[in-house]
């Protein structure tokens, strides 16, 4: 048993170590192609360290270290997806309890889902009279729709088997709730919410963009102004790698919660 | 768990006026399929007295869950009325127990907490204390307790259905409805789970009333007063009720040597394979 965990957990990292290396020919290729106008590894990790000296720099509104664009980014998304998931989870319970509630809300679910989060952001301005408002309105939209569907369709997706058992035995309307309805929907909830993060880590750099101020988005357009691309690659590696530990989160949550293996 | 012979003998039964338990009266039920309507049971009637150990028998598919579940309450019938304890059925209720043909456990709940919960749902007036102690006592009786925290996809078929046949015992019903309760055992087992039973309802003052879905036709004899068995569907109808006037308490080496549990064996297994007796 120990020695077949030892012995996955080097090709894992072998694996890994591997792919890493196909990455960083690949780019070392692009930057070669272009002679350089994309700047390769290595230059952009001289700027990575430059950037790594002091994260947490601040210089007045405009001039704040990567480390506090970061902080300022995942404070929204946070905030963002809490506020998104207080609505999604709730609301999904009510819609896969309740065929009547299910039928009036699907076809709303439906139109809005497709809407690409930023088109909201006008209508966020008018509500907030902030860009900062904004952006976690935004925010707030993107976490709304996995979290909103996959809580449903749980809830709807009960067994009999286990309502029976409700049933059969008289449990109240809350030891329905707390023994079975919940503990049945939660893989399905935390599935939502893993979804919800990921798309919404995604929307803020595009929102950051438009809302300027502090962030991570705003860190990449600010260092497009400023061209520098370097800059930009350390952005999109750090949050890409801030994405991966965001998932892998809520992908402990999920076997955390897990009852079915 | 106890020796095969000495069961039941330290028992007086008490002779109470035998009162109707469940009375099922002209019982219909239809289901409404994607290819129509699916007549299940067709205007069954059935009495059962207060303390009497009934089982179901019949082919696969023929309606025994189906009727066993008008009793519980888990299926409405189409027409006509079953009345348990002298209520109108018109749902499950705490005064009949339910073992579920597929156990029926909640994955996410620990043996233990699957029978507390029941056990907690019905006795509201207990303390937790007293709540616990009588899941325990079930968990014991059904030889469990090694087993109390571990999920139910951990158990073997067997265990589930002990823990099923545990969590209908711990609310002690007036009623029990064991949907093949010991189809998953094997026949050790069998055997000591039917041996409890029979103690259980003998320490009730056989005042219990247990309807039970069987295919196994010893069991059948070594269990019941009666043995209804049915007629295959759709619209299935009871076929035969035979009585079994065996003297209790029964012994189950003894028994199968008796000529009246020969017949009533033979009788049943005619009754059950007649068709392909004709056929072969
Ligand atoms: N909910 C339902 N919807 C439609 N048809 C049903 C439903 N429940 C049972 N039936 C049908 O009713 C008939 C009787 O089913 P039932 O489960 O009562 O049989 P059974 O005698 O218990 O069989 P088994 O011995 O295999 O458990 C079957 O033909 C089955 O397909
Ligand atoms: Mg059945």
């Amino acid at each position: 048993m120990k020695k077949e965990k030892v012995l996955s957990f080097i090709y894992d990292t072998l694996f890994f170590v591997a792919s890493m290396a196909i990455l960083v020919a690949l780019w070392e290729l692009i930057a070669y192609v272009t002679k350089n106008e994309i700047p390769g590894p290595k230059p952009t990790l001289t700027v990575f360290k430059e950037l790594m000296q002091e994260p947490f720099y601040d210089r007045g509104p405009n001039d704040k270290g990567i480390g506090n664009q970061l902080m300022s980014s995942l404070y929204r998304v946070f905030l963002g997806f809490g506020a998104g998931s207080l609505i999604a989870i709730p609301l999904g319970l009510l819609m896969g309890s309740s065929k009547l509630i299910m039928r009036l809300l699907n076809p709303i679910v439906q139109i809005l889902r497709p809407v690409s989060p930023l088109a909201w952001f006008p209508l966020g301005l008018l509500a907030f009279h902030a860009a900062e408002g904004a952006t976690i309105f935004i925010i707030i939209i993107t976490s709304l729709w996995p979290t909103l569907i996959n809580t449903a369709f749980g809830v709807s997706s009960i067994p009999q088997d286990h309502k029976n058992v409700g049933t059969a035995f008289g449990f109240s309307k809350w030891k329905y709730l707390t023994k079975i309805l919940i503990p049945f929907s939660l893989p399905h909830i935390i599935t939502g919410l893993r979804l919800s993060i990921g798309i919404a880590w995604m929307v803020i750099v595009a929102g950051e963009m438009l809302s300027g101020g502090v962030g991570i988005g705003f860190f990449v357009w600010d260092s497009w102004n400023g061209l520098s691309l370097e800059k930009i690659l350390v952005a999109i590696i750090i949050i890409g790698l801030v994405g991966v530990i965001l998932d892998k989160m809520f992908n402990a949550l999920q076997n955390a919660f897990a009852w079915d293996k | 768990m106890q020796e095969l012979e000495t069961i039941e003998t330290a028992i007086n039964p008490t002779t109470t006026t035998p009162e109707t338990a469940i009375a099922i009266k002209n019982v219909s039920v239809s289901f409404k399929t994607k290819k129509g309507v699916f007549n299940a049971l067709n205007n069954i009637s059935l009495d059962i007295k207060r303390g009497e150990i009934v089982t179901l028998i019949g082919h696969s598919g023929c309606g025994k869950s189906t009727l066993m579940n008008t009793v519980s309450g888990m299926v409405a019938p189409t027409s006509g009325t079953v009345t348990a304890n002298d209520k109108i059925v018109k749902g499950p209720g705490p005064d009949r127990g339910i073992v579920f043909q597929n156990y029926s456990l909640l994955p996410w709940l620990s043996v233990f907490q699957n029978i507390y919960e029941a056990v907690d749902s019905v006795m509201k007036d207990k303390t937790a204390a007293q709540k616990r102690e009588i899941v325990n006592k079930n968990l014991d009786m059904v030889n469990l307790m090694s087993h109390k925290n571990k999920l139910p996809g951990q158990l073997s078929g067997g265990m589930k259905q002990r823990v099923a046949i545990a969590r209908a015992f711990a609310i002690s019903p007036s009623i029990l409805l064991l949907d093949e309760p010991f189809g998953a055992l094997d026949a050790l087992t069998k055997s000591d789970m039917q041996i409890e039973l029979l103690k259980l309802w003998n320490l009730a003052n056989r005042d219990k009333t247990i309807v039970m879905v069987t295919h196994d036709v010893e069991e059948a004899i070594f269990l019941s007063d009666r043995v209804v068995v049915m007629n295959n569907g759709p619209a299935a109808t009871i076929k035969k009720i035979v009585d079994i006037n065996l003297p209790r308490p029964r012994n189950k080496k003894d028994i199968s040597h008796d000529p009246e549990y020969m017949k009533i064996h033979d009788e049943l297994l005619t009754l059950l394979f007649h068709k392909f007796s004709i056929n072969d």
